[in-house]
């Protein structure tokens, strides 16, 4: 009798588990269809998708070439390269950024450098779409060409 | 009502108008052959597709929709792709026997593709011992699983094998002993005639108690016969990674997918045939409006409708439940269906008299 | 805290020192296992939770953590060390506690300390050939001296176990056979889709019997605490993510805190509460995950997918506030890196009786299959001594009915202000492991749900200097992950960069505790039950 009634108790929890599954075969789909929904689901706006440096219209940048976030960056993918430049009004030698490159192959996303940054020059976009041919592709110049200093 | 009846009485009378009576029978067997390996490998495909997205449906999923409208051409895309594989060489491993296991498989699946009737006039074989048949091809498979496991000089495959055909050989018992349930019944072997018997009522109702717990253990063997989860711990991948086809690759390893469609596609057009009517519409008795409507719908979209079923039903269990332990497996066949099915067969008996 | 020192006075070569809740027990290498035998049957210290081997420049030096489990939050630290740096020997323990087999193999390996009686003096994460200790201070990194192998390693390497014995006493080192000649081993892994990451176990079968088990790790080791010694505090933060990516936040939440703990940081309460959230939700997200996993591992992939969609849901609030999915990056030292996203309070409370309402049917769906049940009842047994002496903490040692909760024994961040239950199982099967995550789920819901509408206002972190320098002295920070007791400890000698950093990783001891677990049940047990103990291999291989 134990034996019939275990085998009936077996196939109800199984019958049981058979219509969780079939709830789930008519609820709508989770699948994010990715290429076709660009432009309708962004990510969440501080997602660190990889690092920039804004500009503003006149093409120039907060960075001061100090070398914090490349200090801090614990696998080397910043680097600032400065040069030297006399300064028009004063006539004075300033260190001034020349290139700063990023390396999207090394970076871990820590947000070290965007934490560390005493003139907030960098931060972070929501770009996640990095996907490249060669891995020397990855590594980026986040000034732009000609890009000057904001002057205060 | 439509049947193929009418194509294939043409072409019978086409051929015989135009060439010798030999000549004739020569041409339309190598026509049989051909027609049973292309709707074999079209089934094949469809059934992939199928199952990738009735899964897909089950896990909140789309499921393929990149190849064609609705991935409809993903499995067509697999396939090519999977002809177009290099056949790997094992190191080691038995050449001769590692290539013939795949053609075993393969052979016993489509052997008893052939016996299956379709429509009443698409029927290329009708023995007088169909079930017999059909039984004792099908079971052919294990031998190609065996060597396969055997032959590939590989542990997983070895244990997949050994697991396979402990499991296969016991899981026939009970399949066999089921389908003698309605042998009993019907009083027939033949396939064609027990389709014929359905014409009032189908099996599944007209054998009372006992033909609906044939057709439940006759699911639950068959299903475990296919190889497929909750029953697939031969090719159980997160143990034995692939099992016993672990080492195959390109269209070898191919030959094993289809075959295991296939098989899937076989039990369950035997089920529909032996318990549901084959391509026999739904008879009520005393009903004639509702039995002529019936009658509108061709066989063969009965068959498939019926397969089709059945082959859900497969899919909603595989996607449902955990994979069994050998010892569960072989707890359930010799401690509850075999026990099952015996009892069932003499209350089958009874009925009868 | 007295009773214990008192009787460790009988132990006239023992030098004593209280420092916090930790117990510093100094002895000659020579005296070591007479007190590590006293301090394993007089003072009950049954737990041994680590072995930090250190290299102190002048001298090799081994610490024992050990912890009475009925009085938990007590520490001992057992110290030792010897000034041979040519051929370093010290006692083994392993016949005191059945962690220390591994513990040892792993001081082994990166100091080069070999002890005596030990039956396996294999290196346990590097390959056997690798020349010199890398976790010594004069260590030769040269890429030379170790070129990048092409070749595999070699079996017989890997089986042939050496042991060294004291005889009259000289050294005497031993190599035996790890297997017979005409045993049936299968490899599982490195590359094995149910090891859970890089984890390969050579198995030896008799038909589907499990007979012998032996792990070898170190397929994905990245040398990370020694990689932290040149790195600075918060630049080690972002590798404890990459301990065990499950539980990552709460690793990190670990780091921290010793920290701050060492820099007497006084963190806001509402970088506490925020904390406190997220490592719950990270323990819900890792528990969700290890269900499916398990299921998987048992042939049920639906459910898998069933635990990765809710746990999406989670992904996605840590996604919206800190910026990362599984890299969170959120803990800071002194608090939080970001304060909370406005909309994170209502995603929490959305998701509580969602995920009430799918634990429902996950219990539906996988718990209440008779086929499931029939696989995880009665197997895998672990006594309540065994997961003791094996250090297997967490849920897993939970199950056998051991309270080892440190968010009990030790309440740090906003544990305290939550009123929650420590869940408890006493069969210690695969089932109860198994049942015991789905529960703490439920329990965590209920911590957030205490926690989630009392986030006091106010700064989300306290101010730190821009470079940080820990004191000089020794730091441990004990914190429960998801999968057992994660613990860190800090060597500082003042430096904006540790002497030495010590994770201790739950799983390693969770895999040494698959080998009594497992011998004797089937191919199918061995791929479950390691399910159900739920490790993940990069907190091994760190």
């Amino acid at each position: 009798m134990n034996y019939i009634k275990n085998i009936i108790i077996g196939i109800y929890r199984l019958m049981q588990g058979m219509y969780i599954t079939m709830l789930n075969f008519i609820r709508p789909k989770v699948t994010e269809q990715y290429p076709e929904n660009r432009g309708k689901v962004f990510p969440h706006e501080r997602m660190r998708g990889q690092l920039i440096m804004p500009h503003n219209e006149n093409n120039q940048h907060k960075c001061t070439a100090c070398g914090i976030c490349m200090t801090n960056c614990p696998n080397g993918t910043i680097q600032v390269i400065s040069k030297k430049e006399t300064d028009e009004e004063t006539g004075k030698e300033k260190k001034v950024l020349d290139k700063y490159l990023y390396d999207l192959g090394s970076c871990t996303f820590c947000a070290l450098c965007t934490m560390t940054c005493p003139q907030d020059a960098i931060e972070w976009s929501t770009n996640f779409e990095h996907a490249m041919y060669t891995r020397s592709k990855l590594v980026e110049r986040l000034n732009k060409k000609g890009s000057s200093l904001i002057k205060k | 009502m439509f049947d193929f009846g009418v194509v294939t009485n043409w072409i019978d009378l086409f051929l015989r108008s135009n060439m010798s009576e030999n000549m004739a029978l020569f041409v339309e067997f190598v026509l049989v052959g051909f027609a049973i390996l292309a709707v074999y490998a079209v089934l094949a495909l469809l059934l992939i597709y199928i199952e990738r997205k009735v899964c897909a449906f089950f896990q909140c999923r789309i499921g393929p929709n990149r190849v064609g409208p609705w991935g409809l051409i993903q499995s067509v895309a697999d396939m090519v792709k999977i002809l177009l594989k290099e056949l790997i060489k094992i190191d080691r491993a038995d050449p001769v026997l590692f290539r013939i296991a795949s053609f075993l498989v393969i052979i016993a699946s489509i052997c008893t593709f052939g016996a299956i009737p379709f429509d009443p006039a698409l029927h290329a074989v009708d023995f007088n011992i169909g079930i017999f048949y059909l039984l004792a091809v099908s079971s052919l498979g294990v031998v190609g699983i065996l060597l396969a496991g055997w032959s590939s000089n590989n542990k997983y495959t070895m244990i997949g094998a050994m697991r396979s055909g402990a499991q296969l050989i016991s899981y026939e018992l009970s399949c066999g002993l089921s389908l003698m349930t309605i042998v009993i019944l019907s009083g027939t072997m033949q396939l064609s005639e027990i389709v014929n018997q359905q014409s009032e009522m189908w099996f599944l109702f007209k054998g009372h108690i006992p033909a609906l717990i044939a057709f439940v253990i006759y699911l639950i063997a068959s299903h475990a016969e296919t190889n497929r989860g909750p029953f697939d711990l031969p090719e159980a991948e997160s143990e034995l990674t692939a099992g016993y086809h672990t080492e195959y690759s390109g269209i070898q390893f191919g030959f094993f997918y289809l075959a295991e469609y296939l098989n899937m596609f076989i039990v369950a057009a035997i089920a529909a045939t032996v318990f549901l009517g084959g391509w026999m519409p739904l008879h009520i008795p005393g009903w004639e409006g509702f039995n002529g409507i019936m009658d509108k719908i061709p066989p063969f979209i009965w068959f498939f409708g019926k397969t089709f079923f059945c082959v859900f039903l497969a899919l909603w269990i595989r996607w449902s439940f955990p994979r069994l332990r050998i010892d569960q497996l072989l707890h359930l066949e010799w401690k509850i269906l075999m026990p099952l099915a015996l009892i069932n067969i003499l209350l089958m008996a009874l009925c009868v008299i | 805290m007295g009773m214990m020192n008192e009787k460790l006075s009988a132990l006239a070569f023992a030098f004593v020192e209280e420092n916090g809740k930790t117990l510093n027990v100094t002895v000659p290498k020579e005296n070591l296992y007479e007190a590590a035998v006293f301090l394993r049957k007089e003072c009950n210290c049954d737990f041994l939770m680590d072995i930090v081997g250190i290299d102190y420049t002048e001298s090799l030096g081994t610490i024992y953590y050990l912890s009475n489990t009925q009085n938990p939050a007590q520490l001992v630290a057992l110290k030792t060390s010897t000034t041979d740096r040519e051929d370093p020997l010290l006692d083994s323990v392993h016949d005191l506690w059945d962690s220390a087999g591994l513990y040892e193999r792993e001081v082994h390996d990166f100091l080069g300390i070999r002890f005596i009686n030990h039956p396996d003096m294999r290196r346990l994460f590097l390959r056997q050939d690798w020349k010199g200790y890398p976790l010594r201070k004069d260590y030769d990194a040269n890429p030379a001296l170790n070129p990048v192998p092409l070749e595999n390693e070699l079996i017989e390497d890997m089986e042939a176990v050496p042991a060294v014995e004291l005889k009259m006493g000289q050294p005497v080192e031993t190599i035996h056979k790890l297997f017979e000649e005409d045993e049936y081993i299968v490899n599982f892994g490195p590359q094995h889709p149910a090891t859970h990451g890089v984890l390969h176990l050579r198995v030896s079968l008799e038909g589907e019997i499990v007979k012998k088990i032996d792990p070898n790790f170190g397929y994905i080791h990245r040398g990370i605490e020694k990689m932290s010694e040149t790195y600075t505090y918060p630049q080690i933060l972002h590798l404890t993510d990459r301990l065990d990516y499950l539980s990552g936040t709460i690793n990190r939440h670990a780091v921290c805190l010793c920290c701050e703990k060492a820099l007497k940081l006084e963190v806001p309460e509402r970088a506490h509460y925020i904390r406190t959230i997220f490592d719950e939700l990270t323990r819900i997200a890792s528990h969700l995950l290890g269900w499916g996993c398990m299921a998987m591992d048992m042939g049920s992939i639906t459910a898998f997918v069933y635990g990765m969609r809710d746990r999406e849901k989670i992904m996605d609030i840590f996604e919206e506030t800190s910026g990362g999915r599984l890299m969170a990056n959120y803990s800071v030292i002194g608090g939080v890196a970001w304060d909370i996203h406005p909309n994170f309070q209502r995603k929490v409370k959305e998701l509580i009786p969602y995920l009430r309402k799918m634990l429902k049917e996950h219990h539906l769906l996988f718990t209440g299959n008779p086929i499931a049940r029939g696989r995880m009842e009665g197997v895998g047994h672990l006594s309540k001594e065994q997961v003791i002496s094996l250090g297997a903490t967490g849920p897993s040692g939970r199950a056998s009915g051991w309270s080892n909760d440190i968010r009990k024994i030790e309440p740090y961040a906003a544990y305290r202000r939550a009123d929650f239950n420590e869940v408890l199982r006493q069969d210690g099967m695969t089932f109860d492991r198994y049942i015991i995550r789905l529960d703490e789920i439920l329990e965590s819901l209920n911590i957030i749900e205490q926690l989630i509408d009392n986030i006091p206002e106010g700064p989300y972190a306290a101010k730190t200097k821009a470079i940080i320098r820990l004191p000089e002295g020794e730091f441990f920070q004990r914190v429960e992950n998801a999968r057992g007791e994660f613990d860190v400890y800090i060597n500082s000698k003042g430096d904006k960069s540790p002497y030495r950093i010590k994770f201790r990783s739950p799983c390693l001891t969770l895999v040494n505790s698959l080998i009594p677990a497992t011998v004797g049940s089937k191919v199918a047990d061995l791929i479950m039950i390691g399910a159900s103990l739920d490790y993940v291999v990069p907190c091994i291989d760190r």
